[in-house]
């Protein structure tokens, strides 16, 4: 004897106000300039439970992004000057600068799927043309920056082709060993400053009368500033048309996309050259900001480095690459107390990103919703039979309640039809399967011709007289029926008996 | 090779001797079809019968003919005639307007009013997009842009609803405010809705003026092997919409929503939806009240006298208050006509004889061979014959397409059995029912479908064709085995129409001894109704071989009988039922519905009416005292049993399918005599819902003494007579073993003794009964 469910309470009360509809008053909707975006993507709607109006936020993004920026700018220098703490303001115009680089990066392993690890080889060698170009000619610090785009194009090319050619673990390698490679040759240069450790004095971007507080407040929001470009850079390209194509032709689908007419070369040589193009800029201005450049720009611990930020950040979103960059600069510069361990703790941070999460801190997200998903599912088969009574938490998903009252009333017709089947019901039919009947068979009967139309048994003639065949029906306009078994029937008796057994075996399995 | 498809229709369904017909023919897969005439005679290949009879008779269209693929437009909308382009919807600030009832909101982008090119991404509309939101869009031909309302349309709520642009400042504004009163919408005020919407938003787009005119109901759309078409049509009904000149101002727009009329300096037009309206119906053409004069004429047969914004659930017919049933719905299933170019002619010789003729297309061999019959009645261009046999083609229009047994729920709990589709059915479903629907079908946003065109391939008007529900004939093919049983004893007959009886009403009867109805003539107009009760009046003979006969009140608008439609009301056997308020048919001004609740009961006509109906097996009858009356005897000669008819192509016996009752309360007339009644059937035969004032259980055939088939016979004045056997089944009984039969018997016995004029036999017994026992 089966025992009644436990039906619990529902429903979950609503604590933030909610914003009203407009109603009768006229909502005139802003849009960004030049674009066809507005403001925020709202949806005004009825709310299912009482029917009031109201507007949905449906991409809250904008609004985080809004309150993290203003608090990225407004923070820093406020905890810095306060503190009067110089580290912590280094601290985060390096976060800034490398945020910037990681959103472009991100363009490349991200958006484009590749795995690149030439980024840092990208802004090292940018910096260097930059700096060695101030040293020895006396650019000024804007035309490091003009130096260090051009620089990056050049490498933007050289890494873009053979990127269309190698294959992920491949290209990997081959990057990795390019950085290797500027490592060790301007290490060993003497020209680039293999005696002092790197190349310093290169002009700057800040008047030198600034003391040394206003100067790294200002020279932080510089570097906010250009991950500020990055972002629109990230932005302009992820959110339109080439990030799309990119994204639809990631490694391993080229020629699913090439199937498609996406020409996934052009797109990917054209994002190298962007971005690389971008990194080189922010290496001329990484080399303005910190007036020189250093071999350690090449190393594979910074690399590692920025790959971790990437990581914990998630790949391929905006948020994850600042707020990983985040994380790791705070460890990395504001915990330099703990020593060697900071590092370990970074390791540590990006195993447990790597073991326990699905793509970084902005994808657990996502995966908690899963998780509940899974477990609701889980906890629903347990309590609910198939066709059985709707438990409250499946009511709140079904609109139409007539349509729990009919399964109720399903559930208690099939439970008494069951018992109604026997062999010599059975055999009746068989005998035959028009006209009058008895009792248990009409009852059996007349249940089975009004059940819904989905899925309901018909048959197919695919010689009238002789050769009929069973078909389900799709109940969907336009949706021919479907073939239930390869068996034909040599009449419409046999083919209508055919029907009822297999309505019966579906009726007792239900 | 691709599969191939073949369908056609015939301009006219009914053609004399030496006129001609044109086929309209498409084909797909290949280039040239075979044709060739035949005369069908049987249609049943049921091994009880005869099996499938056709004649091939000579003619010059017998050959090869090149075909081509023909496209159909479906859905309904209005065009425009604005040769001047006043309503442009691009380069000067404009306003669009109307009143709108969503029928279907949220299902694909549906147009309601503009002029928009969705292939080349120009002009403007207001319409409803995808997500079922009120939403003004423009295009420039390469980038399109829109203004979308706050909140989405709720289905059969009537709205106002607007939208202005101002291409000087690229402001758009639409406007959406809900209009419901206690009657007009299916929800009322104690729901607590909150519809209103204005919004405005600055377009990045200027609108391009598209090609093709301005469009209500839908957009331009084109396609390299169809060409241009249209496309999005709506769903759900518009009243009074108009255009106004300039980006009208919220009072204008709270103005327009109260009903006031526009201001007249400003209107470009304003479409009065009510105007127009006469007591004999409703045309195609709706008025332009405004100052250029653009009226607008409906596609595919726009469903008119409608219940509009206004209606206040007093006036329940067009004809008594127009101006508050201005309401024009839309389908973008709809279909009045394929509009196909013609194939060839068909020339019908002057001495080929009457009777039911088909074009036989075929192409291909083997696996790909495919074959479509274009049915037709020919009919002598003078009465020929005493026999009249008068084929119901306003019931096959009815039935034209169904999709019933693929549809309805309740389809297999009717037929009670299980349904058997053929290859056709479902090729027919899987291609989106591009032919059209049935009156006993549903268009796409759930609305009964009440037109139904014979300008159009009929799938299930074919000699072979065995109805899917019941897996026999049913209609067209089941009347042939009538057909066969007259060409088998040898009458001849001259084959009329539904068609050629509502055109002449009683001329057409007049030449005939006797008239031999179809199997199931169950769309009658008035004037077919007229007709055959003047005929009956004044000496004719009716067979009524019909079961659930001249039960619809249907109609055809005058000068287009390929075109019939039927409202189906709150009784009778309905496979839907009409919105409140819109009983009456915007193409005659009647009301429809059941004649029986319109004061004519069949009954009253042929002695019996529709009792019930059963798919699962038909019976015998068993002969009742009063045919032993030798007033009646005679019908009886040659019959040894009292129970006969065990036996017939549909279900086995002589009664069933649809079966007819005799009944004094509803006009049979007195002096009429029960010859013979069915013996029992099923539950699955219940009484039929018209019948039934309070339900209870036991309304089935084994419970209810209602269920039953009576065989009817009636003398009418001036030697007039009515024979009833009242059952669909009757018919397909007659070919059984090899015509020679008892039901064969009757029906020979009938028809020889209508066939004469004078007396009929067994009139003189007339005089009061001295019995001795």
């Amino acid at each position: 004897m089966a025992t009644e469910p436990r039906m619990y309470l529902v429903g979950r009360k609503r604590w933030l106000p909610r914003l009203a509809g407009h109603g009768d008053r006229l909502w005139a909707r802003w849009r960004y300039p030049f674009t066809r975006r507005t403001l925020l993507h709202i949806r005004g709607q009825f709310n299912p439970k009482d029917l009031a109006r109201e507007k949905k936020i449906v991409d809250k993004r904008p609004l985080y992004w809004a309150a993290g920026l203003l608090a990225l700018v407004v923070l820093p220098p406020l905890a810095g000057v306060g503190l009067e703490s110089t580290s912590l303001l280094s601290a985060a115009a390096v976060f800034a600068l490398y945020a910037a680089i990681n959103l472009v990066w991100m363009l490349i392993i991200g958006t484009a799927g590749i795995f690149s690890l030439a980024t840092l080889a990208v802004v090292g060698s940018a910096a260097y043309a930059g700096a060695f170009l101030s040293i020895e000619y006396g650019l000024p610090w804007w035309g490091m920056v003009g130096v260090g785009t051009g620089v990056g194009l050049l490498f933007g090319v050289v890494i873009a082709i053979p990127a269309t050619r190698l294959e992920g673990f491949y290209y990997a390698l081959l990057t990795m060993g390019l950085v290797e490679l500027c490592r060790v040759s301007i290490v060993q240069s003497k020209a680039l400053g293999s005696a002092t450790g790197g190349l310093f004095g290169a002009d700057g971007y800040l008047p030198d009368t600034l003391d040394e507080l206003p100067a790294l407040v200002l020279g932080y929001w510089c570097c906010l500033g250009v991950m500020g470009l990055a972002l629109l850079l990230y932005r302009g390209i992820n959110g339109q048309r080439l990030g799309r194509l990119l994204r639809s032709a990631p490694e391993k689908h080229e020629a699913f996309a090439e199937a498609c007419g996406i020409d996934y070369r052009r797109a990917r040589i054209e994002v190298f050259l962007i971005s690389s193009a971008a990194l080189g800029a922010i290496g001329g201005f990484y080399a303005a900001h910190f007036r020189g450049a250093s071999p350690s720009l090449f190393g594979i611990d910074n690399l590692l480095l920025l790959l971790a930020m990437i990581v914990i950040g998630g790949l391929g979103t905006a948020e994850g690459a600042v707020v990983g960059t985040l994380l790791v600069v705070a460890i990395d510069k504001l915990l330099i107390d703990f020593g060697p361990l900071r590092l370990v703790l970074i390791g540590a941070l990006m195993l447990g990103t790597v073991l326990f999460t699905r793509n970084g801190l902005f994808g657990i997200r996502a995966q908690f919703r899963a998780w509940r998903d899974k477990v609701k599912s889980q906890a629903r088969a347990q309590r609910t039979e198939k066709g059985g009574e709707v438990m409250p938490e499946e009511a709140t998903e079904i609109h139409d309640k007539a349509v729990i009252a009919h399964r109720r009333y399903d559930k208690r017709s099939r439970d008494h039809l069951k018992t109604l089947v026997t062999p010599a019901v059975i055999e009746e039919h068989r005998l035959m399967p028009r006209g009058q009947h008895g009792d248990a068979l009409m009852r059996l009967l007349a249940y089975f011709r009004f059940t819904a139309i989905e899925d309901k048994y018909a048959l197919r003639c695919d010689e009238p007289f002789r050769s009929y065949r069973l078909i389900a029906l799709s109940g969907r306009r336009g949706v021919p029926p479907r073939v239930v078994d390869d068996k034909t029937y040599p009449s419409l008796d046999a083919a209508y008996h055919a029907v009822f057994v297999k309505r019966c075996q579906d009726l007792l399995e239900s | 090779m691709a599969q191939i498809r073949l369908f056609g229709y015939t301009d006219r369904l009914s053609v004399k001797t030496g006129q001609s017909l044109t086929a309209h023919v498409s084909a797909e897969g290949t280039t040239t079809v075979q044709a060739q005439l035949v005369r069908l005679v049987h249609g049943d290949a049921h091994p009880d019968g005869p099996g499938f009879i056709e004649r091939e008779i000579d003619s010059p269209i017998n050959r090869a003919w090149p075909v081509q693929r023909q496209y159909t437009q479906l859905g309904n909308h209005l065009t425009v005639d604005d040769a001047a382009g006043r309503l442009a919807c691009a380069g000067q600030a404009f306003t669009l307007y109307g009143f709108i009832w969503p029928g279907l909101p949220g299902a694909g982008r549906q147009v309601l009013l503009g002029r928009w090119d969705l292939t080349a991404q120009r002009g403007a509309a207001l319409g409803l997009n995808p997500q079922g939101l009120l939403a003004f869009w423009c295009g420039d031909g390469t980038r399109v842009d829109e203004v979308a309302a706050e909140v989405p349309l709720l289905r059969h709520l009537w709205y106002f609803v607007a939208a202005s642009f101002d291409p000087a400042t690229g402001l758009a504004t639409v406007h959406q405010v809900p209009v419901l009163n206690r009657y007009n919408s299916l929800l009322g005020k104690v729901v607590p809705l909150d519809g209103r919407s204005h919004v405005q938003l600055r377009l990045r787009v200027k609108p391009v003026e598209a090609a093709g005119g301005f469009l209500v109901g839908g957009a331009h759309e084109h396609n390299p092997a169809r060409g241009a078409f249209v496309a999005q049509c709506f769903n759900g009904k518009i009243d009074r919409p108009g255009m106004l000149a300039g980006a009208a101002t919220r009072p204008m727009i709270d103005a327009l929503a109260r009903g006031e009329a526009p201001p007249p300096d400003a209107v470009l037009a304003a479409w009065d939806t009510s105007a127009g309206y006469t007591s004999q119906g409703i045309g195609d053409t709706v008025v332009d009240t405004g100052p250029h004069g653009l009226h607008a004429q409906g596609v595919n047969r726009p469903v008119r006298g409608q219940t509009g914004w206004n209606w206040n659930g007093r006036d329940d017919c067009y004809r008594l208050n127009p101006s508050v049933y201005g309401g024009i719905e839309f389908h973008d299933d709809a279909l009045s006509d394929c509009r196909w170019a013609p194939s060839f002619e068909i020339p019908i010789p002057a001495d080929l004889v009457s009777g039911c003729h088909a074009v036989r297309l075929r192409a291909g061999e083997g696996e790909q061979a495919a074959e479509e019959y274009l049915p037709f009645f020919v009919r002598p261009a003078t009465p020929r014959s005493r026999i009249c046999m008068l084929m119901p083609t306003a019931s096959y229009l009815a039935y034209a397409n169904t999709q019933l047994s693929f549809e309805a729920n309740a389809a297999q709990s009717i037929t009670a059995v299980v349904p058997v589709f053929s290859a056709t059915d479902i090729d027919y479903q899987k291609n989106g029912l591009e032919f059209g629907l049935s009156a006993y079908d549903h268009h796409r946003d759930g609305a009964g479908v009440c037109h139904s065109s014979a300008r159009r391939p009929i799938l299930n008007m074919r000699p072979k064709c065995r109805m899917a529900g019941v897996a026999w004939p049913w209609q067209f093919p089941a009347d042939l085995s009538i057909v066969a049983w007259l060409e088998h004893m040898g009458h001849a007959y001259d084959m009329l129409t539904d068609d050629d009886l509502h055109a002449e009403g009683l001329d057409a009867l007049k030449p005939y001894s006797v008239v031999i109805n179809g199997t199931h003539a169950e769309y009658y107009t008035e004037r077919m109704l007229d007709a055959t009760e003047d005929y009956l009046a004044q000496g004719g003979r009716v067979m009524y071989l019909s079961g659930n006969g001249y039960y619809w009140v249907s109609g055809y608008r005058e000068g287009e009988p390929w075109l019939m439609e039927v409202r189906k009301l709150e009784a009778g056997s309905r496979a839907w039922q009409s919105m409140p308020g819109e009983h009456y048919l915007a193409s005659t001004g009647e009301r429809s519905g059941l004649w029986r609740h319109r004061g004519r009961a069949p009954q009253k006509i042929v002695g019996t009416g529709f009792a019930s109906e059963g798919m699962d097996e038909s019976v015998p009858f068993r002969r009742m005292p009063d045919s032993w009356h030798q007033s009646v005897a005679w019908i009886f000669d040659g019959v040894a049993p009292t129970v006969f008819g065990d036996f017939g192509l549909a279900g086995g016996g002589a009664a069933g399918v649809e079966i007819d009752r005799y009944d004094l309360t509803l006009g049979t007339p007195p002096h009429a005599r029960i010859l013979a009644s069915s013996e029992q059937f099923s539950d699955n035969y219940p009484l039929v819902q018209e019948e039934i004032m309070y339900n209870h259980p036991g309304m089935g055939g084994t419970q209810h003494p209602g269920v039953r088939c009576d065989m009817v016979y009636f003398t009418t004045p001036n030697h007039g007579a009515v024979f009833a056997p009242s059952s669909i089944a009757f018919g397909q009984a007659l070919p059984c073993k090899g015509f020679d039969n008892d039901v064969s018997r009757i029906m020979q016995n009938v028809l020889a003794a209508f066939v004469q004029p004078g007396p009929l036999p067994g009139a003189g017994y007339i005089a009061d009964e001295k019995l001795w026992r």
